[in-house]
């Protein structure tokens, strides 16, 4: 595209140019200069995320502790996170926090996108009012929903001893059965918003006239939903459900602030433990906790960066 | 001929108002779903800073929904004993100083990937995007090695390079389909007449861009303010603390500071908030568009 470019501009001197210099050309230089203007960004790049991915990986398969570099000891780091107890709920919590609350997301965005893409009157306003938990930072959304759900002080037992539904006070991040459900409900809160928007942006593209040749062949409301609707975003759904859960496997404040991954690991998932891990000084084994995740996050990335790029 | 007519037209008139008063069954449902929607975006919100206006005694003692006794105390608490300004300047000076560098030398990479032609380019626009895409939670233990060794932990300005291995990759990734929205015509008119390439970039194509550049430069900057997992691995000393770590401090400490947490939450979203309204139109484009279908 450049090169074409680079003909166009120089229109016809340009081959009076290349025979007088036949090296030092305009699209030559070009990419001289093309190239200098990448060497910041790829030099960060090399150092901050290439060098530090190949690092964890090294460093996962040693017995490294602060202040030791430690020796190469194979797989002893991965097999010792397999018969960890903590690291196999941190696995299954994880897993479940991904599919229970980008599921959740998908369900809340798309219907709600459906809703305000019908002819509606503040529909502006309301599109903005739906952004508010997105644009809230995360660590401020986490504590707030902290406190929502605290046994004293919190809004939902204040909600529930008044209006007599239940008399108890529930702790509701104080007891299995309730913390993992508390914290998706909040990740829910705080995520939708992006589904949303993005999935109200691709119904705004779909040809209007589709609609209409549909409606007037006596299609249904389901039927253009699923025929006409559901193809032409499907798209964007596969590209934000990725990208979603690729964020949400890796999340860390929206656990770290409710729970810490209490009560005894209920909430656990893997960036809290390696956390832990780093915490305790135990490199080796807290790379391992992030590396086991890597071939499952690889494929999510590499498909989702194949969509992305396909345009 | 009229005869036949009028039924027929009796016959619309009923099935139109069926469909009207469908219509408006519809609609209703719409509005009441919407406003149910509203009000669980709302409530927390409400509640945040509702409590971050309440006394101790109105937040355990006597809870209510709607606060009786409104106080500053906690702003003052929060301020005075805890030294939030502190956290304030300090998450100012690492979010301006990482948005300034990682802007500047993004544009310049998203420029060149966009409008020159060389080999490795594709390569390098796709190791862009996996880095995008590669969380910090991955690296955040290789990172504490690396800046370990290189004695830059507990400082900002380790923290501001650091915040560059997320805000680089993004904000490049969201220049580049900004800058492919813009017709190459007038730069290559500027070249004609003797502009330089950099030239070109300086004069014409950043002035262009000025909306998204500075869209960009707002995510970078709450995506640098909101931080907390790097900022808690690589800061230690309480006067180094950003504003996420501030206030993760204070509910760790004591489990009765509700009121001056909540105050330094509506603190520290209010500008963020208002700057991501002022991108959103931005965002939602993007989304659109460029960022998120390549």
């Amino acid at each position: 595209m450049a090169a074409r470019q680079g003909n166009s501009v120089l229109g016809p001197q340009s081959s009076a140019l290349t025979v007088r210099r036949p090296f030092w050309t305009f699209s030559r230089r070009g990419s001289l200069t093309g190239y200098l203007l990448v060497i910041p960004v790829c030099a960060v790049l090399l150092t901050l995320v290439a060098y530090p991915f190949f690092y964890a990986i090294v460093i996962s398969f040693t017995d490294r502790v602060v202040g030791n570099a430690g020796h190469w000891v194979g797989l002893q780091n991965f097999r010792y996170l397999w018969n960890f107890v903590s690291f196999k709920r941190a696995l299954t919590n994880t897993l479940t926090l991904v599919l229970v609350s980008d599921g959740l997301k998908l369900v809340v965005g798309l219907s709600l996108a459906l809703l305000l893409n019908e002819r509606l009157r503040a529909r502006g306003m309301f599109r903005s009012f739906i952004l508010l938990p997105w644009a809230m930072p995360g660590f401020v959304a986490f504590l707030t929903w902290r406190l929502l759900f605290l046994p004293i002080g919190g809004a939902f037992n204040l909600i529930l001893t008044q209006t007599h539904i239940h008399a108890g006070i529930i702790d509701w991040l104080g007891q299995r059965s309730t913390a993992m459900p508390a914290v998706i409900v909040a990740t829910v809160w705080r995520g939708f918003p992006f589904w949303c928007i993005s999935f109200l942006a691709a119904l705004q593209n779909v040809p209007q006239e589709q609609y209409e040749a549909a409606k007037t062949d006596g299609a249904n409301a389901w039927q253009r939903f699923w025929f006409i609707t559901l193809p032409s975003i499907r798209h964007v759904i596969l590209v934000v459900a990725l990208l979603s859960s690729i964020w949400t496997a890796n999340s860390f404040e929206n656990i770290w602030l409710m729970t810490q991954g209490g009560p005894s690991d209920a909430t656990m998932v893997l960036p809290v433990l390696a956390y832990f891990g780093l915490a305790s000084q135990r490199l080796g084994e807290a790379a391992a906790v992030s590396v086991a995740i890597i071939p499952a996050l690889a494929i999510l990335v590499f498909i989702v960066a194949a969509l992305l790029q396909k345009d | 001929m009229a005869s036949v007519t009028q039924p027929q037209i009796g016959i619309q008139a009923a099935e139109r108002a069926q469909v009207q008063s469908r219509g408006r069954v519809r609609a209703v449902l719409t509005y009441v779903v919407l406003a149910v929607v509203c009000l669980i975006i709302i409530f927390p919100i409400y509640w945040m800073v509702t409590i971050s206006f309440k006394t101790p005694h109105d937040i355990y003692r006597a809870p209510s929904l709607v606060p009786h006794n409104m106080t500053l105390d906690n702003f003052r608490t929060l301020i005075v004993k805890k030294r939030f300004l502190t956290n304030i300047r300090n998450s100012i000076i690492v979010a301006t100083s990482s948005t300034v560098i990682s802007v500047t030398i993004s544009a310049l990479c998203a420029y060149s990937l966009v409008r020159f032609k060389y080999r490795f380019q594709g390569l390098i626009g796709r190791l862009i995007l996996l880095a995008y895409l590669t969380p910090a939670s991955l690296l955040f233990i290789p990172l504490s090695v690396i800046v370990a060794r290189l004695q830059l932990g507990n400082s900002l300005h380790g923290l501001i390079i650091v915040y560059l291995s997320f805000s680089t990759p993004f904000s490049t990734w969201l220049l580049m389909g900004y800058f492919r929205g813009i017709p190459a015509d007038l730069e290559e008119q500027a070249m004609v007449d003797g502009t330089t390439r950099i030239g070109a970039l300086v004069r014409i194509l950043l002035p262009l861009s000025l909306p998204g550049l500075v869209a960009v430069s707002i995510f970078t900057f709450t995506g640098a303010w909101n931080e907390l997992l790097l900022a808690l691995i690589f800061i230690t000393s309480e006067n180094k603390r950003t504003v996420p770590l501030g206030l993760q401090y204070l509910i760790t400490g004591d489990t009765f500071l509700w009121g001056p947490i909540m105050a330094g939450a509506v603190f520290s979203a209010l500008p963020v908030m208002v700057l991501y309204f002022l991108a959103q139109r931005f965002m939602v484009q993007g989304i659109a568009a460029g960022a998120v279908k390549g």
